[in-house]
């Protein structure tokens, strides 16, 4: 296996991680499973990306920092939402 | 839970978020800003006693989230490929489009509405505003000029027949926010000197509106019409959304003229043909709400007794400056 098909990889993960993202899903859950899909997709991609610049995975680790931070901001959403809704089917938002 | 102590901390954390958007290095350290944004902005909005606004911070959350992680991927790509320039066009599109997706512009405004809807006005400020300074900031780094025009041609034309049938007046604003995202990307692309001058009367013409919508309490049209209100105070409303919809004698005018002005030097009459329509589309359901407010419906009942006596400065300094900046801002350079 050539060294540039690796890319594809990268490519591909991204594109099915937001493709899940925009489905109908019944579930929030399955949407913000997607989201950290995507953010280990980059994850890789940045740790391929470092390995060429001589092993600096300093950047790398920051970027961990704000994406973990991300992903409890919506995990605490869906706290909150199933706090004030009772589950976590957001096809039945009727307010907005 | 909801104390005047955590909103203070947290507006801290947003103005210094889009500061360090702004003033980075590299494209990572704006990602970042993007992200403290969106950290900081979410426990503004999200109050969990009340459903509606739970679902208006989903939906902020999920779309703000996608766009800024696609920003990263579009910069990692950009990383990538750096002596490979003829990809700049679909990087350059990719990127521009998450910032756009950040900003609530047409076609990716679906949820601005929506969220705006659901936010007080306070926090409708706060979106319509200071939001909206890093997306662009960083839209003028990199933009890709043919796609963006298409991009202003969409908002314009979203931003004026989509609010012509809104009864709400937090909508009615969304639309009107979206239409000038039109005026305001393409000032970026002009000169962001003239960004920043059309986006500080901007927020100085929606900071003068939503100061009045805040203290009347009032979030419908038809509670324009009901009211009792003072004489000063429906010509301050009829004043500022004239000056919103770009009328000559107001302040709303002056970035736009500089903007029309390089229009007609660089003869893109398309472009002039299509923002001239659509601010014409946004000028008359302006014209509809306030004449009917000031002219038509014009109550005086004697049972609803509103008492604004405290904040009438207020009210006449923002129509006086409404009014009179065009010809005072030429008294500068005396």
């Amino acid at each position: 296996m050539l060294i540039y098909d690796i890319w594809f990889l990268f490519i591909y993960m991204f594109s099915v991680g937001n493709l899940i993202f925009v489905s109908k899903n019944k579930h929030l859950l399955v949407v913000l499973l997607s989201l950290e899909f995507i953010v280990l997709s980059i994850f890789f991609f940045f740790l391929v990306l470092l390995m060429f610049i001589d092993y600096d995975m300093y950047m790398l680790m920051v970027f961990l920092v704000f994406s973990v931070c991300e992903g409890s901001l919506g995990l605490s959403i869906l706290v909150s939402m199933i706090r004030s809704h009772g589950n976590d089917y957001f096809q039945s938002f009727s307010m907005l | 839970m909801n104390n005047n102590s955590n909103k203070m901390f947290f507006l801290f954390i947003l103005f210094f978020s889009t500061l360090i958007s702004i003033s980075s290095n590299s494209w990572f350290g704006c990602w970042i800003g993007l992200e403290i944004n969106l950290l900081s902005f979410i426990p503004l909005i999200s109050n969990s006693k009340n459903l509606l606004s739970v679902e208006t911070s989903l939906k902020y959350f999920l779309t703000q989230s996608l766009a800024s992680i696609n920003f990263l991927f579009m910069i990692l790509i950009k990383f990538s490929l750096l002596k490979n320039f003829n990809m700049n066009n679909i990087i350059s599109i990719m990127m521009n489009s998450s910032l756009l997706m950040k900003m609530g512009s047409a076609p990716f405004h679906f949820w601005f509405p929506n969220i705006v809807e659901g936010l007080s006005w306070m926090n409708n400020f706060m979106l319509m505003t200071w939001q909206k300074i890093s997306p662009m900031i960083l839209l003028s780094y990199y933009f890709n000029k043919n796609f963006l025009i298409f991009m202003i041609i969409m908002n314009l034309i979203i931003g004026s027949l989509g609010g012509l049938n809104q009864t709400s007046l937090r909508k009615l604003l969304a639309f009107s926010s979206i239409n000038n995202l039109g005026w305001m990307i393409f000032s970026i692309m002009i000169s962001e000197n003239l960004w920043l001058f059309y986006f500080l009367i901007y927020s100085m013409m929606i900071s003068m509106m939503i100061s009045l919508f805040f203290l009347m309490n009032m979030y419908f049209m038809n509670q324009l019409f009901i009211n009792n209100m003072n004489f000063f105070i429906k010509l301050n409303l009829l004043i500022n959304f004239l000056s919103l919809g770009g009328l000559p004698p107001f302040m709303g005018f002056m970035p736009k003229w500089i903007i029309i002005n390089f229009l007609l030097i660089n003869k893109f009459y398309f472009l002039i043909f299509i923002f001239m329509m659509t601010s014409l589309i946004i000028i008359y359901y302006y014209i509809r709400i306030i004449y009917s407010s000031f002219m038509f419906n014009y109550f005086k009942m004697k049972w609803v007794n509103l008492l604004m006596k405290n904040n009438m400065s207020l009210i006449n300094l923002s129509s006086f400056i409404s009014i009179s900046s065009m010809i005072l801002s030429t008294f500068i350079f005396m």
